[in-house]
C-alpha cells in the first residue's frame, strides 16, 4: 500500500516537473514574477507580459503568487534569492509589509522593479512604476458624474481597507464628485475587491436605497458582482461603472452593462518592468528615476472594442 | 467444559435444527468473547440462551445478526453454510434482532421506523399512504392498536417494543432474537409481550430468547443452552431443568473453590458516610440518603439490581459528581467538598465498573496506565519531571505483585486480556497508596482463572488493613468475600447483613424492596 | 500467568513481516520527508545546500512553532482554529507598542516599553486569549471547534481595530525611546542560523520534554485518550485543558512577533489560514484527531515535510494551483497511511492474541 502511495507520488511528480521542462537551463540568468493571486486575471496577464516579455529578452523566469500575504511574500522572496536570480518583478503584498523583503533582495545585490501598487519606502527598490490610479479615478468620475447629468443619489463600493489603492481611487472619484452639488451619495460600502461581495453588498444596498441613479465601484470585480445583482433585481437602468480595464469588464461594457472603466496600463506596465529589469542587469542602472507613472485610458462603450488584455489591440499598435 | 452428553438427546427426538454455529470464536483486543462455540437453534422453538454479563451471549448475537464477524468458525443456515457480513445480510437470510436498547429513531414516526431504510417508494417519492396501512396491520397483527402517525418518542417502552417487533416481522423474519426484551418492562407489559411471542411461534417463527431473569425463561421457553465465559456448557429441554440446574451451569461447578479465603483482622473505622445523597434530574434521588461506615480490613460487600445507584454511590464517594451532598469522613479527615484529586489524596481509590469506558485510556501503554494517577510520586528531587526509573521501579513491583501477564509494560494496555486490564486499572488504584479501595463489578467479563486471582488480591489486601467496598451483582461472589452485605434499592439501603446473616434470599428480598 | 518466559519465548518467531511492516509505517512520515527532500536534490541542485536548508528550517519555524501548541490542543482531544487570528492580533500589539506605545489618557503621557517589555506584553496577550478559549471550552462546556471559531474572528477583528485596519510600518524604534532593536528578532542570528530556527529548536525541546516527562504531559495524553478515565484519576481536567489552550496562544504570540519583526511591519491580516497549515502539520506528523495519540517529534518533521514541499514547488517553478493539488494529495496520503497503520496494528495484536489461547 505505502510502497504502491510511494511509486504514484514520485511518478506524478516526475513527470509533471519533466513536461513542465524546468530542468537544464543552465547559463541563462533568471527573474522572478511575484504578483498577488492569479485568480484575478489583472494579475495573471501582468505576470504573463512580464514573463514573456524576460524571456523575449534571454531570460529564464520563475513565476509565483504570493496570495496578497506579506509573510508568504517574505518567504518567496528568500527562497528565490537564494535560487540567485537576477532580479524580481513584484506586484507587492503590501506597501508597509513588503520594504522589509525589498531590502532583503537589494542587500543580497538583486533589483527589485515594483509594478502597479508602490511602497512607502523610497531607494529600495529600483523601479516603482505604477499606474496613475489617482488621475484614472478622476477621469473615470467625471465620465460617471456625466452619465448620471450631474445629479442624483449614488453608491460606492471601496476595496479592502488595508489596500493603499483603494484608497487612492476612492478619493480621486470624491474630488470630483464631491464638488458637484447635485450628486448625493447614500451609501459607501467595502467589498473587499470581491465580485461575490460586491453581489451581496449590492442587493442589501438596494433594499436600503431603491432610488439609486449610479454606482461606482474600486475595480471591476466588484463592479461585475454589482451589475449582476442589479440584473437581477431588473435595475438595468442604474449605471455602474468599475476600474481597472479587464477583459470581463470590457466585455460587459460590449454588451450594454457596465457603463465604464478606468484602463490599467498593465501591459505597458509589466513591459516597462521587463525591459527596466534587462537594462538593469546589464549596465546597472535604468536610466529613469525610480518612481514612474504611467496614466490610464479611460474605457467607455464607444473605444471598448479596441482594448483586450490590459492594452490596446495589436491592429491598433505603431 | 464439553458438556454435549444433553445433545444426543435432540437427535433422537428427531427435532428440526433450523440453524446452528460451528466452532464459532470470536476475539476482541483484551478479551475471548466466544471459545470455539456450536450452538443449535431449533425451528419453530422459542430457543432460551442463558449466562452471566460477559459470557458472550450479546456477541453470539451480534454474529448472527451480521453486526460482526467471526474470527474463525461457521454458521449454518437450513444445513447450508451462510457468511453474514452485514445487518443486511442477516435481514436476507431472515435473521432479526431487537435489542437491548430499542433500535428505533424517536423522532420519527411508527410507520417511519418500521420501513427505515426500506422505504414505499413510487417514482423516488415515500408512499406515505401505503406504509400507514402496512404498519397498521402488522401492528393489528400483534393484537395491539397503536397509530401509525405517532412518534416513537410518545410510546411507552413496552408498546416501542411491540414496533421493533413489528419492523422485525415486516422483513419477514424466519429468526427472531430477543435480547433482554423484558428488562424495562412493567409487569403487564411483560404478559402482553408474552402472548405476541407465543403468537408469533404459533405461525412457526424461530426464536432466540435472551434473558437474566431466570423464572422468565423457564416459563417461556422450549430450549436452554447455557453459556459459561464463551463457552456453551450446557443443553437441555427446558421441562427437564429448574433454576438451580441453571444457576449451576451458568455459574460452574468449582463455585466454592473460586473464593480464596484468608482470615483478616478488622480494625478501626476507616471511612464514615453521613447522609449521602445524589438528586434525579427532573426529582427524586439517584443516591438517597445513604448512611454507612467502613472498617480497617473489612469487606463491605454492595449488592442490588441493576440501576439501584451503586455506581453511583461510589462516584460520589469519589467526587466525581458535583451534585452530591452529604457528609464523608476518611480517617478523621473529612473529604466531603474535595475534588477527585483531594480525595485520591486523602487515599480513595476507584476501580470503575467499565474498565475502558472509565478505568484505562485505551491509547496509552500498560505502564503509563498503571501510574496515571500518582504522577506525583515519580517526580525527582524539585518535583519538576517525571524520573523513568521511579516510574520504573513501581510498574515492575505492581506487575509482580498482581501477577499481571504483559511482555513489555510499554506494550498498549488493549493487548492484554480482560482479567489483567482489570489489574492494571487495580494497580493504578493502587499505587496512589489508598486506604479504601472501591471495586466496582471487579470480575464483570473476566475468566475463571482471573476472577480467582481478583479474589485472592481482595483478600491479601484486607489483610493489610486496607477497608474495601465491593460492588456486585453476582450473589454468590458477594456472599462468599464480603465481611458485611449492604443492599441497596433504587438509591437507598434497603439491607445491611453480617456474613451470618446473609443468604441468598434476604439479599434478593431486600435488592427488591421498593419501600 | 507464572510463566511469562514462555509467553516471551513463543514471541519471538512472531518477528515477521507484519512487524517489519509496522515498524516502517511508523516511521513513514520520516520516511516521507527523505523522499521528498531526495526528490527535490535530485531535480534541482543546491536545493540541499547549507544556505538553502536554513532558509527552509525558517520558513518551517513559523509553522513548525504554531504546530507545537497545536499538538497539545489536538493530543488532549480539542482543535485550535484561532492561532492564525491570534498570529495576526499579536503582530498588530507588538507593532503598536512599538510604534504607538501605551497611551495613558489620564496622566496626558504616552509610555514607551523596552523591545523587550514588548516582547514580553504581547506572548502575555497571546496567552491570555488562548485562555479566554481555555475557559470557554471548560468552564461553558462550549465545543473547541465552536469556541476557537469564534475566538478566530474574535481576534482577527481586534487586530483590524487595533489600527483601523492599517499596518505598523517600520518598526524599529526610536533609541530615544529605548525600544529599537525589534527588528533583530527576525533578521538576527546566531552561529549563522536565524533566531527563528533557534526559537523553533527550544520550543521544541522545551515541549518535547513537557509532553515526556511532566505530569502535565501525561495529563494531556489521558485527557485525549479517556477523559472520564483522566476524571476518575484525579487529573484535573478543565486546568490542563485551559493550560494546554494558553500554550497555543503563546506559540501563536511568539510566531506573531517573528513575523513582524522579519517584515518590521505589523499587518492585521498576518496568519490568515495559518492554523490549517498548523493543523496539516500536526496531523501529518502522525497525531490523531481523535486525542491521546502523537507526538512533538511528528509535527516538527510534519511541519518540515510541509516546509520542503513548498519551498521545493516553488524552486521548480510550479504554478500555485499545482502546488495546491500535491499539498493536499500528500496530506490525505498521510492520513490514509495511518489509517492503515492502525488496522495492522489491531490485527498483530489479534495474531499475538490468539498465539497465547
Amino acid at each position: 500500500m505505502k510502497k504502491f502511495l510511494l511509486i504514484v507520488f514520485v511518478t506524478v511528480l516526475i513527470t509533471t516537473v519533466s513536461s513542465l521542462g524546468i530542468f537544464a537551463q543552465e547559463g541563462a540568468k533568471t527573474i522572478a514574477v511575484i504578483v498577488p493571486p492569479v485568480e484575478n486575471p489583472f494579475f495573471g496577464t501582468m505576470q504573463e507580459i512580464a514573463a514573456a516579455k524576460a524571456e523575449e529578452l534571454g531570460y529564464k523566469t520563475i513565476k509565483l503568487v504570493h496570495d496578497d500575504d506579506a509573510n508568504k511574500q517574505m518567504e518567496l522572496f528568500e527562497t528565490v534569492i537564494a535560487q540567485g536570480v537576477a532580479a524580481i518583478i513584484l506586484d507587492n503584498a503590501g506597501a508597509d509589509a513588503t520594504v522589509a523583503a525589498v531590502q532583503k533582495a537589494k542587500d543580497a545585490g538583486i533589483g527589485c522593479f515594483l509594478v502597479d501598487r508602490e511602497i512607502t519606502k523610497e531607494g529600495v527598490a529600483v523601479s516603482q512604476i505604477i499606474s496613475n490610479n489617482y488621475q484614472g479615478a478622476t477621469i473615470l468620475a467625471e465620465y460617471f458624474a456625466e452619465l448620471m447629468n450631474e445629479e442624483g443619489k449614488y453608491v460606492e463600493l471601496t476595496g479592502k481597507d488595508t489596500d493603499t489603492n483603494a484608497h487612492i481611487r476612492s478619493q480621486g472619484y470624491h474630488d470630483v464628485l464631491d464638488q458637484i452639488p447635485g450628486m448625493e451619495m447614500v451609501a459607501q460600502q467595502t467589498a473587499n475587491w470581491s465580485q461575490t461581495e460586491g453581489y451581496s453588498v449590492m442587493e442589501t444596498i438596494l433594499q436600503q436605497h431603491p432610488d439609486i441613479k449610479g454606482v461606482i465601484c474600486g475595480n471591476d470585480t466588484m463592479a461585475l458582482g454589482a451589475q449582476a445583482a442589479l440584473l437581477t433585481a431588473g435595475r438595468d437602468d442604474v449605471i455602474c461603472v468599475g476600474f481597472d480595464g479587464s477583459d470581463d469588464a470590457i466585455e460587459s461594457i460590449l454588451k450594454g452593462e457596465l457603463k465604464a472603466t478606468s484602463l490599467q496600463p498593465v501591459a505597458e506596465m509589466a513591459t516597462q518592468a521587463a525591459i527596466q529589469a534587462d537594462l538593469w542587469i546589464r549596465t546597472g542602472s535604468t536610466g529613469k528615476p525610480e518612481k514612474q507613472s504611467i496614466d490610464m485610458v479611460l474605457i467607455t462603450p464607444e473605444n471598448a472594442d479596441q482594448y483586450e488584455k490590459f492594452a490596446p489591440k495589436p491592429q491598433k499598435k505603431d | 467444559m464439553e458438556d454435549k452428553a444433553t445433545v444426543s438427546e435432540f437427535s433422537n427426538r428427531d427435532i428440526d435444527i433450523i440453524m446452528r454455529t460451528e466452532n464459532v470464536t470470536k476475539v476482541f483486543p483484551g478479551i475471548i468473547a466466544l471459545d470455539g462455540v456450536n450452538y443449535n437453534i431449533y425451528r419453530g422453538k422459542i430457543n432460551v440462551l442463558v449466562g452471566e454479563n460477559g459470557a458472550g451471549k450479546s456477541t453470539l448475537m451480534k454474529i448472527l445478526a451480521g453486526n460482526e464477524q467471526c474470527t474463525k468458525g461457521r454458521i449454518i443456515l437450513e444445513g447450508e453454510e451462510i457468511h453474514i457480513n452485514s445487518p443486511q445480510d442477516a435481514m436476507n437470510y431472515g435473521i432479526s434482532i431487537i435489542y437491548q436498547e430499542l433500535d428505533l429513531c424517536p423522532n420519527m414516526s411508527i410507520a417511519e421506523n418500521i420501513f427505515l431504510g426500506r422505504e414505499i417508494v413510487k417514482r423516488g417519492i415515500i408512499e406515505n399512504k401505503i406504509q400507514q396501512e402496512h404498519a397498521y396491520k402488522l401492528i393489528h397483527h400483534l393484537e395491539q392498536e397503536m397509530d401509525p402517525n405517532t412518534l416513537v418518542s410518545e410510546l411507552r417502552i413496552g408498546a416501542q417494543q411491540i414496533v421493533t417487533i413489528a419492523k422485525a416481522l415486516s422483513q419477514d423474519a424466519r429468526i427472531l432474537v430477543m435480547d433482554e426484551p423484558t428488562s424495562a418492562l412493567s409487569t403487564t407489559e411483560v404478559e402482553v409481550l408474552f402472548r405476541v411471542i407465543y403468537e408469533l411461534k404459533e405461525r412457526g417463527i424461530t426464536i432466540i430468547y435472551i434473558s437474566h431473569k431466570l423464572d422468565e425463561v423457564l416459563h417461556i421457553g422450549d430450549n436452554i443452552t447455557v453459556l459459561r465465559d464463551g463457552h456453551i456448557v450446557a443443553e437441555e429441554v427446558v421441562k427437564n431443568v429448574n433454576i438451580e440446574w441453571v444457576i449451576e451451569k451458568m455459574i460452574g461447578r468449582k463455585l466454592e473453590r473460586l473464593f480464596a479465603s484468608k482470615r483478616h483482622k478488622i480494625g478501626k473505622v476507616l471511612l464514615q458516610v453521613e447522609d449521602l445523597s445524589l438528586p434525579r434530574v427532573g426529582g427524586g434521588y439517584i443516591v438517597n440518603h445513604v448512611s454507612f461506615n467502613l472498617q480497617e480490613g473489612e469487606i463491605l460487600g454492595i449488592y442490588g439490581l441493576k440501576g439501584a445507584g451503586r455506581s453511583e454511590m461510589l462516584e460520589c464517594l469519589m467526587g466525581a459528581n458535583m451534585l452530591a451532598t452529604g457528609k464523608i469522613w476518611l480517617g478523621d479527615k473529612e473529604i466531603s467538598n474535595g475534588t477527585i484529586l483531594d480525595r485520591i489524596q486523602a487515599g480513595l481509590a476507584l476501580v470503575p465498573e467499565d474498565r475502558q469506558r472509565d478505568g484505562l485510556v485505551l491509547t496509552l501503554s500498560v505502564a503509563d496506565n498503571m501510574i496515571l494517577a500518582s504522577l506525583e510520586k515519580y517526580l525527582n528531587r524539585f518535583g519538576l519531571f517525571l524520573v523513568s526509573k521511579k516510574e520504573k521501579n513501581a510498574v515492575h513491583s505492581f506487575i509482580k505483585e498482581l501477577s499481571i501477564k504483559v511482555s513489555d509494560p510499554k506494550s498498549i494496555v488493549i493487548s492484554l486480556s480482560g482479567g489483567n486490564q482489570q489489574k492494571v486499572v487495580l494497580a493504578k488504584g493502587l499505587l496512589t497508596s489508598p486506604k479504601v479501595l472501591m471495586l466496582d463489578e471487579p470480575t464483570r467479563g473476566i475468566d475463571v482463572g482471573a476472577k480467582h486471582e481478583v479474589f485472592e488480591i481482595m483478600q491479601n489486601l484486607a489483610a493489610q488493613g486496607y477497608g474495601i467496598l465491593f460492588v456486585s451483582s453476582e450473589l454468590k461472589e458477594i456472599l462468599a468475600m464480603s465481611d458485611r452485605i449492604l443492599v441497596m434499592s433504587k438509591g437507598k439501603i434497603t439491607g445491611e447483613f453480617t456474613k451470618e446473616m446473609a443468604t441468598e434470599a434476604r439479599l434478593i428480598n431486600a435488592s427488591v424492596n421498593d419501600k | 500467568m507464572r510463566e511469562d518466559t514462555s509467553t516471551q519465548k513463543r514471541r519471538l518467531p512472531y518477528f515477521n513481516k507484519t512487524d517489519l511492516l509496522q515498524l516502517f509505517l511508523r516511521g513513514r512520515v520520516f520516511l516521507a520527508l527523505i523522499i521528498v527532500s531526495a526528490v527535490f536534490a535530485l531535480l534541482s541542485p543546491g536545493f540541499l545546500s547549507v544556505t538553502n536548508i536554513i532558509i527552509i528550517s525558517k520558513h518551517v519555524a513559523i509553522n513548525a512553532l504554531l504546530g507545537i501548541g497545536m499538538t497539545f490542543v489536538i493530543l488532549s482531544g480539542g482543535i485550535d482554529l484561532s492561532v492564525g487570528s491570534i498570529v495576526g492580533l499579536s503582530a498588530m500589539i507588538a507593532g503598536g507598542l512599538i510604534n504607538e506605545g501605551i497611551q495613558m489618557n489620564t496622566l496626558g503621557i504616552i509610555l514607551f516599553p523596552h523591545t523587550w517589555m514588548v516582547i514580553i506584553i504581547t506572548l502575555i496577550v497571546g496567552i491570555i486569549m488562548g485562555a479566554i478559549n481555555g475557559l470557554v471550552i471548560t468552564r461553558f462546556k462550549v465545543a473547541p471547534f465552536i469556541a476557537t471559531l469564534g475566538m478566530l474572528y474574535v481576534a482577527r477583528g481586534l487586530a483590524g481595530l487595533r489600527n483601523n485596519g492599517y499596518t505598523f510600518s517600520n518598526l524599529v524604534g526610536k533609541p530615544e525611546f529605548g525600544n529599537t532593536g525589534f527588528d533583530r528578532l527576525g533578521a538576527g542570528s546566531f552561529l549563522g542560523v536565524n533566531y527563528s530556527i533557534w526559537i523553533m529548536v527550544v520550543f521544541a525541546l522545551v515541549a518535547y520534554f513537557v509532553s515526556k516527562r511532566l505530569p502535565f504531559g501525561r495529563h494531556v495524553y489521558a485527557i485525549g485518550g479517556n477523559r472520564r478515565t483522566a476524571e476518575l484519576s484525579g487529573v484535573r481536567v478543565n486546568r490542563t485543558e485551559t493550560i494546554v489552550y494558553m500554550i497555543s496562544g503563546f506559540c501563536s504570540a511568539m510566531v506573531g512577533l517573528i513575523i513582524a519583526s522579519q517584515l518590521v511591519a505589523a499587518h492585521p491580516a498576518t496568519g490568515e489560514a495559518f492554523e490549517l497549515t498548523a493543523i496539516a502539520a500536526v496531523v501529518l506528523g502522525g497525531t490523531s484527531l481523535m486525542g491521546g495519540r502523537g507526538s512533538i517529534g511528528g509535527t516538527i518533521i510534519g511541519a518540515f515535510v510541509i516546509g520542503v514541499l513548498v519551498d521545493g514547488l516553488v524552486v521548480l517553478g510550479f504554478s500555485t494551483f499545482l502546488q495546491n493539488v500535491i499539498k493536499g494529495i500528500v496530506i490525505v496520503g498521510a492520513i490514509v497511511i495511518d489509517q492503515v497503520q492502525l488496522r495492522i496494528q489491531e490485527r498483530i495484536i489479534l495474531q499475538k492474541q490468539e498465539l497465547n489461547l
